[in-house]
């Protein structure tokens, strides 16, 4: 098991090199000079310019501004954005908000995805099972930003439930923007579960357990469920990993200050430090959690522990 | 192969009168989309403590589901119990409350099946699956229920039952998978014993083994054993009376011996006529012609008659009932008489 | 099963032997294969063809969109000195009411079809075909290539869909249909890939491959006779799900501002300009969100239908 986990590290570094370096390429091989872009409307003298150049490396080649970019990556040096703020602060007051709101999300998905799936699944082709069914597959339709202003208009505006927007007002301004970025993932869940209930429901030693006279709740609580929840939980973990890196648009709605809406102005705005910054934090937690799960997996299913 | 010859020990005939288990005119039916199948019609079977009963017939015959229906496992829907009773100790098991089944279920009757990995929970040990036996059924800790499961893999003799109580099923060969499904089985003494084809997916050698478990079990235990197969030879070696199948009713019932030497019915015949034999070395195998009929479809008259090389007019008019031919001997034939004395 | 009679049967007891049942049930003769068990599956599922026929009127929308409205847009010359009716809600002279600048909604939301259909066919094609073909040889031959192949894919995996288009549309110096077309296809092949991969592995071991290696067949015979038609089923109902999903990610990005440009029809152009509007002129959100999500609804219930009808286990 160690040796597995081992290795699965072993093989992430160069993906996580190979995914920075590529993100690092189509950031700074950007047609357009960035430098210009900074002065705006003002032209900059020379001299800045190149100061500006020399510091950022922009003069050498890419493999060396690469090169020279990881080895202050190692000494925890993110670099700084054009304005001299450095990239490790910009990270540092994000990344809490973007914890709390993926851990909102998480929660949503997990408690409402499993309780349906666990419902429908036991009651496969009730009318409680067709309902799942048919609302999990109109979310699933529904892209992120029309069901945010859905949600936005509904719930926040005419109904008044929930801040629409910004977090200022503490903890439950998370909510409306959690369930929306959840309402993809807990539709998923919900079928997810259903589907691996009913399967699994179809098995053997569901017939077994229950010729051993167990309690109908012990079958398909203790038994099933085992089985069923296997697939449904590496989903969930692979998912915060996703949740982590990917909220662009629903920040970018409700107006949330974390690491999506500040990548997405970042790239707006052309900062290139802060972009593969960012970037780079996402692909090593997506590869981070990636592994997790794999681990995970390996914990509650016995038969590929031994591989 | 075993050979076919008959028994010479004397069969273990009822032991003290009264049947342990009757199956009484059951019928079971499964309502699909494309119509009703009628898996099981109106047959009945004794099982008499200490009695091995085999229930033969090919694939599709409705023996399993006929076990299925005594355990009380059918997936209903589309199974229906249509008719019959099902009596153990006198009591109508099907017209008992669940709780009341469920009860029965692992401590007095019990059932091991064909395929011991894929019927075994999979990431469950196996020593927590044998003493969730004692924990359902008898209160038992957790503690103790480990420590009685690790004897349990000992009498079914899987060795280093102390290490292995720990390891899940696939972690075993198919061999001890099988023990491991009995030792489930007869954890809590059960009366009756289901084996519904325990040796069909294994290797002879591996074959000849688990039925001398089952054997030695049962004389141990004076348990009824109720083995489900199409295997003759596994038949002939632990059976004392034999219930032939087929599309979904008994055509034939006796003793062992009597049946194998003497068949009073056609497809028995056929049975017999049918098995590999080592002096019959370079001769051509006798199949019995044909296929298995439709269950959905059956036709009408005696369901064997399309295949039956004695096959009348009157085998197509009407189904013979199953009657008393000899004293011990039922055959649903018209001509079992004939069958019989040829 | 057909509901024949009861079937016939020799009455002559003599040649009852070795006489088979005849059966007078003609599903028998029929050849039995895998696609034409699933194509009649599908006809008889209701929501195939309940999706089935609303791409069908999506795709002639696509195609001719002349035929559901004869105003023209903005790129062909209509529209011109609308200003005035700018963001005026539905009416019967406009069904879909008017947008920000005047022009008729109905006819935006109309041709917007035609770009989804393009993204969504040609990227779901483009990344099916690269994914097959690769995942083909990485799966068959496995080796240096195989191993190449899944260092790769780790690679553009680490990339969260979002953010990877993003960053790929960044390099371009304008956006067009064809630029996200290809940040798309870039970041969608290695799903196909793997899928494939995976698919083909588990066929390559099977026995009638193995058959037909044993009768002398090529490889390339073997990999396009043998395994592709066998393989690619679940391929097929992920990339019919697929393409609602790029289609939605197309919107997506144009609505962020880093797809399709102005004065591109798009939906998710539609829709990222009405969004402030929300609460003054909220038709200019519903009708462009409400094609767009029963676009990709339907491609959801094609591609579930498709997987109910190829699932072996289900029959």
């Amino acid at each position: 098991m160690a040796r597995y986990i081992a290795r699965r590290l072993l093989l992430a570094i160069p993906v996580l090199l190979g995914a920075s370096f590529l993100i690092f390429a189509m950031v700074f091989a950007l047609p357009g000079d960035p430098v210009r872009a900074l002065g705006g409307d003002r032209p900059i003298s020379a001299a800045v310019a190149n100061q500006l150049r020399d510091e950022y490396n922009l003069d050498d080649s890419l493999p060396v501004q690469y090169v020279k970019y990881i080895g202050g990556l190692a000494q925890g040096d993110l670099g700084t954005d054009f304005s001299g703020r450095p990239v490790s602060e910009i990270l540092v007051q994000t990344v809490p908000v973007t914890v709390k709101l993926a851990l909102v999300a998480l929660a949503f998905e997990a408690v409402f995805g499993l309780v349906a799936g666990v419902l429908a699944g036991i009651r496969a082709k009730s009318f409680f099972d067709s309902l799942v069914l048919v609302s999990t597959t109109l979310v699933v339709s529904i892209p992120v930003f029309v069901l945010g202003f859905l949600a936005q208009y509904t719930l926040g505006l005419k109904l008044g439930l929930f801040p629409i927007a910004g977090v200022a007002s503490g903890f439950s301004g998370y909510l409306l923007p959690g369930f929306v970025l959840a309402a993809l993932s807990l539709a998923y869940v919900a079928r997810l579960t259903r589907t691996s209930l009913v399967e699994n429901l179809r098995n053997d030693y569901v017939r077994t357990a229950k010729a051993k006279g167990l309690t109908p709740l012990s079958v398909v609580g203790k038994h099933t469920l085992r089985n069923s929840l296997i697939p449904v939980v590496t989903f969930l973990g692979a998912d915060l990993g996703a949740l982590l890196s990917g909220a662009v648009v629903t920040e970018g709605i409700f107006n949330i200050p974390g690491l999506g809406r500040a990548v997405f102005q970042a790239i707006q705005s052309q900062e290139g430090t802060v972009v593969v910054g960012i970037v780079t934090l996402f692909v090593f937690v997506f590869i981070i959690f990636n592994l997790l799960v794999d681990v995970l997996y390996a914990a509650l299913d016995p038969r590929i522990r031994y591989e | 192969m075993t050979s076919t010859a008959p028994r010479t020990a004397p069969a273990a005939q009822v032991v003290g009168g009264a049947p342990l288990l009757e199956v009484d005119d059951l019928s079971v039916e499964f309502r699909t989309d494309y119509g009703v199948v009628k898996a099981v019609n109106n047959i009945s079977y004794t099982l008499a403590a200490g009695e091995t009963l085999a229930i033969l017939g090919e694939s599709g015959c409705g023996k399993s589901v006929s076990a299925q229906a005594i355990m009380g496992i059918l997936d209903t829907p589309p199974g229906f119990v249509t008719s019959g009773e099902i009596r153990f100790r006198g009591d109508d098991l099907l017209t008992m409350t669940s709780k009341q089944q469920r009860d029965i279920r692992g401590e007095e009757i019990s059932i091991i099946f064909q395929d011991a990995l894929s019927s075994l929970n999979p990431v469950f040990t196996v020593g927590a699956q044998i003493g969730e036996m004692f924990r359902r059924h008898r209160g038992t800790s957790r503690k103790e229920a480990k420590a009685l499961a690790i004897d349990l893999m000992e009498k079914v003799r899987i060795p280093s039952a102390r290490e292995r109580v720990d390891d899940y099923p696939h972690q075993f060969s198919g061999g001890m998978r099988q023990r491991v499904m009995i030792a489930m089985a007869i954890a809590l003494d059960p009366a009756v014993l289901i084996a519904d084809e325990p040796t069909t997916a294994l290797d002879v050698t591996v074959q000849a083994q688990i039925m001398d478990l089952l054997a030695e079990l049962q004389q141990e235990t004076g348990m009824g054993l109720i083995l489900i197969t199409h295997d003759l030879g596994v038949v002939g070696e632990i059976a004392d009376r034999i219930a032939v199948m087929y599309a979904g009713r008994i055509v034939e019932t006796g003793a062992t011996d009597a049946i194998f030497t003497a068949p009073a019915m056609p497809y028995t015949e056929g049975l017999m006529a049918s098995i590999a034999r080592v002096d019959q070395k370079g001769q051509r195998l006798n199949p019995i012609v044909g296929s298995p009929p439709d269950l959905a479809r059956l036709p009408s008259g005696c369901p064997f008659q399309p295949r039956c090389p004695r096959a009348t007019d009157l085998c197509l008019a009407e189904r013979p009932p199953l009657r008393e031919v000899v004293p011990g001997r039922l055959s649903a034939c018209h001509y079992a008489e004939e069958v019989l004395g040829a | 099963m057909s509901e024949s009679s009861v079937s016939t049967v020799p009455t002559d007891p003599g040649a009852a032997r070795g006489t088979e049942v005849a059966d007078t049930a003609t599903d028998d003769l029929r050849q039995a294969s895998l696609w034409s068990d699933a194509w009649r599956q599908l006809r008889r599922n209701k929501l195939f063809v309940i999706a089935a026929g609303l791409l069908l009127v999506l795709v002639v929308m696509a195609v001719f969109p002349q035929l559901f409205t004869s105003i023209k847009t903005p790129a062909e010359g209509g529209c011109t000195n609308a200003l005035a009716n700018s963001k005026v809600g539905p009416s019967a002279d406009a069904w879909f009411g008017y947008d920000i600048f005047g022009c008729d909604q109905y006819t935006n939301v109309i041709y917007g079809a035609r770009v989804s259909m393009i993204i969504g066919v040609v990227v779901v094609g483009g990344a099916t075909l690269i994914g097959v073909v690769l995942g083909a040889l990485a799966g068959f031959f496995g080796g240096w290539f195989d191993v190449l192949m899944a260092r790769i894919t780790d690679i553009v995996f680490g990339l969260p869909l979002l953010l990877g288009a993003i960053i790929i549309l960044n390099v371009f110096p304008s956006r067009g249909l064809t630029q996200v077309c290809i940040a798309l296809i870039i970041l969608g092949w290695p799903t196909t890939l793997r899928l494939f991969r995976a698919s083909v592995i588990s066929v390559k071991d099977t026995d009638y491959v193995a058959a037909a290696r044993a009768l002398g067949a090529s490889n390339g015979r073997i990999i396009l006779k043998h395994i592709l038609p066998n393989a690619i089923a679940p391929v097929l109902v992920y990339s019919t799900i697929a393409v609602g999903g790029i289609i939605a990610a197309e919107a997506t990005l144009s609505f962020l501002g880093i797809g399709l440009q102005q004065p591109a029809i798009s939906w998710g152009l539609q829709i990222g300009s009405g969004q402030r509007l929300i609460r003054t002129a909220p038709h200019i959100i519903l009708f462009p969100s409400l094609f767009l999500s029963v676009t990709v609804l339907s491609f959801i219930l094609l591609g579930d239908a498709l997987r109910d009808a190829l699932d072996p286990k289900l029959r």
